[in-house]
């Protein structure tokens, strides 16, 4: 099951190494996931896998273990930027942030002349953004970077840039004082929630007594280089491509001083390809239709709703429906596929099997989830390791696993036959208690609602 | 539209089906067509939802069921379903008591197996033409109290009532032998031209015309009392 074509492996090979060099030399920290029977830190392999994926991760965390550093250093070694570049484009949440800070402002010189014209801001240009501690950003100004969060669009006055190339991470503490919520559609437009945890005593010890780490990521000439093209007063595009070949210019100095393999913008792209082209196994297909299922079905109101209560004695009431206020959006499949895809491709294999799905999962739903109340009274409680946001999406995708299988069988032949069903073949279809034996009848146009 | 199962065209549909279902599938099948039968039954010979008990009524009731049920494959466990559906099922919408007896009389009578056992004393209702022409060979155990005209024209089964019977036991039995474990009604035996009835509690009243056979309560014969004097 291991893909043999040997570029591939090179590219793979690659990102190993990058992951490697940041677990032994920057970020020390211990294995918290298992994937393939091989031990990761989920913090610094999903912000890997997100970074290759040009995804939104949200990292938690208590102040100091390391959420912005490890998003700083991931960002540096995959996109090739110094990190000074990085840091004087990273956006600080506090309740004085304003648009001109974050997104852009007018020249102000030539403004005077009559003349409209946008300064784009380093966050906006570059294709790493960082927003450090996302939540003390008052909700109205989470607003204003909805849209450059999610398309990489971004506006200012009547003029706009489309990032065609970005990821982004975002740090938050848990809450206090000074902290706001995260608005739900901001939220939702992260790929993965991920915690970034403490080390334990004798790793912590060790990076006190090694110090800040990362001086090899730093290039003061370089940065200042990258400072002077970002301000230029060129087009957008014109600016990404000199970006581009500073960038390689860096990647070759840390190539030469440091022997760290990073990739180019071509390489990442070969990368994103390969792992598009990855096909999820008919049981993957099958487990990620149950969980959505599962996330948004309802049978007498027809699907979940926030505003709208479970009846009492449903007949579903084992589900996880039951147990969750809000509806699933149509970017958690998204997230999924994509995050599913990459760790099969960064652990080589060629399909995207249930496996990759159960190490997934729980981060792209942890934050995604709206816990009835007593759902989390009945959970807060229980032993763990994780945050209680993952911990309950681990337990929630383990319970559907479980579920799926013991009916995975009779699921895949259901759709099976909907399939033949819905090519016009004249066959029953299958019915079963799980929801999704529901949600297929109603897709073959059948009226199943509670009578 | 767009067809959202396409991924799962290349798998084989298989028909995997428990044996239970089945089971319970054939199950369904034969009280389908036993109820179907006895609606067509009561369709055919209850007139305005009366039905009277007349010899002639009774012989062309029994015939028409035995026609209904002559391709049927059932078994005991069918019979005593359909005395539950009978009881209480909404499947069937009246419950005609006589019509109904002789209906499973003849599933009885025509069943594959020799001994019968039917638990009735579970049910609200009473069943009457329990028994009716029970043939040669085959033993009827009834569990509980049942109705009138129970065993009538006994054809040489052997019929064991665990309780009490109504009216008219053993009417026109031929013979065969017919046992009460507690009390008969009124008119036991009436018409018998064969056959014995043992009765072991309370007999209301003997039939005033007897043809043959013979009445015993608790041991002691008490039809025809002559017989006992010539003894």
């Amino acid at each position: 099951m291991r893909m043999a074509s040997q570029s591939n492996g090179a590219l793979r090979e690659a990102v190993h190494e990058i992951h490697d060099y940041i677990q032994e030399n920057l970020y020390l920290n211990r294995p918290d996931m298992t994937v393939n029977g091989k031990k990761y830190n989920s913090a610094l392999l999903l912000c890997l896998i997100s970074g290759l994926r040009k995804g939104k991760t949200l990292i938690i965390g208590e102040p100091g273990l390391g959420k912005t550093t490890s998003a700083e250093y991931v960002c540096s070694l995959l996109y090739r930027f110094p990190l000074g570049t990085i840091w004087g484009s990273e956006v600080a949440g506090h309740p004085e942030q304003t648009e001109e800070k974050i997104i852009g402002r007018p020249d102000l010189g030539k403004l005077n002349l009559g003349e409209e014209v946008v300064v784009w801001s380093h966050f906006a240009m570059l294709p790493v953004k960082i927003v450090d501690e996302i939540n003390r950003l008052p909700e109205t100004k989470q607003s204003m970077i909805l849209d450059g969060v999610d398309r990489g669009n971004w506006e200012y006055l009547n003029d706009a840039i489309i990032n065609k190339e970005y990821c982004l991470f975002a740090t938050a503490n848990y809450q206090d004082r000074g902290t706001n919520t995260i608005i739900a559609p901001l939220v939702d437009r992260f790929d993965l929630m991920v915690e970034s945890k403490h080390p334990g005593a004798n790793l912590a010890y060790l990076i006190g007594m090694r110090g800040a780490g990362g001086a090899v990521l730093r290039h003061e000439e370089l940065e200042a280089e990258f400072h002077r093209v970002l301000s230029q007063r060129t087009s957008y595009e014109a600016r990404m491509e000199a970006v581009e070949s500073l960038c390689d210019r860096f990647g070759e100095i840390l190539k030469n001083e440091a022997n760290i393999t990073t990739l180019s913008r071509a390489q990442r792209e070969i990368i994103r390809a390969e792992m598009d082209n990855i096909p999820f196994d008919l049981d993957a297909n099958a487990f990620l239709r149950m969980v959505l299922c599962e996330l948004s079905f309802c049978h007498r109101f027809g699907q979940k709703r926030s505003n709208e209560t479970c009846e009492e004695g449903c007949h579903f009431t084992g589900y996880t429906c039951n147990g969750i206020r809000n509806c699933i959006s149509n970017r958690f499949p998204i997230s999924a596929r994509n995050m599913a895809q990459g760790l099969a491709w960064f652990v080589g294999d060629k399909e995207v099997g249930i496996e990759h799905l159960k190490a997934i999962l729980p981060y792209t739903l942890a934050h995604r989830i709206q816990w009835k109340d007593e759902v989390i009274a009945q959970h807060e409680k229980e032993p763990r390791s994780d945050p209680l946001p993952i911990y309950m999406a681990k337990q929630c995708v383990k319970v559907m696993h479980r579920r799926y299988m013991e009916q995975g069988g009779q699921i895949k032949n259901a759709l099976a036959v909907a399939c033949r069903v819905a090519e016009g073949e004249s066959l029953e279809p299958i019915k079963g208690d799980h929801p999704i034996f529901w949600e297929i009848r109603k897709d073959l146009g059948e009226e199943v609602l509670e009578q | 539209m767009r067809n959202p199962f396409k991924e799962f065209g290349c798998l084989s549909v298989e028909k995997k089906e428990l044996p239970l279902e089945r089971i319970v599938r054939a199950r369904e099948e034969v009280m389908g067509q036993m109820i179907h039968g006895y609606l067509k039954l009561v369709e055919e010979e209850v007139k305005d939802l009366v039905w009277l008990v007349e010899h002639s009524r009774v012989v062309k009731a029994y015939s028409a069921a035995v026609k209904s049920i002559r391709d049927l494959q059932y078994d005991v466990d069918d019979i005593e379903e359909f005395c539950g559906e009978l009881d209480s099922s909404n499947k069937i919408p009246y419950m005609i008591s006589g019509p109904a007896g002789i209906y499973v009389s003849a599933l009885i009578n025509h069943a594959k197996e020799d001994r019968i056992v039917l638990r009735l004393r579970d049910y609200q209702r009473t069943f009457h033409f329990l028994g009716y022409r029970l043939p040669e060979g085959k033993t009827l155990i009834l569990q509980g109290d049942v109705g009138d005209f129970v065993g009538a024209g006994l054809s040489g089964g052997r019929l064991v009532v665990e309780g009490s019977v109504g009216n008219w036991c053993g009417a026109g039995m031929m013979k065969g032998e017919i046992q009460i474990t507690e009390n008969s009604g009124q008119n036991t035996g009436e018409w018998m031209r064969g056959g014995e009835i043992h009765v072991e509690g309370r007999i209301r009243s003997v039939g005033k015309t007897l043809f043959g056979g013979r009445i015993f309560q608790r041991g002691k014969l008490v039809m025809p009392q002559d017989l006992e004097l010539d003894i």
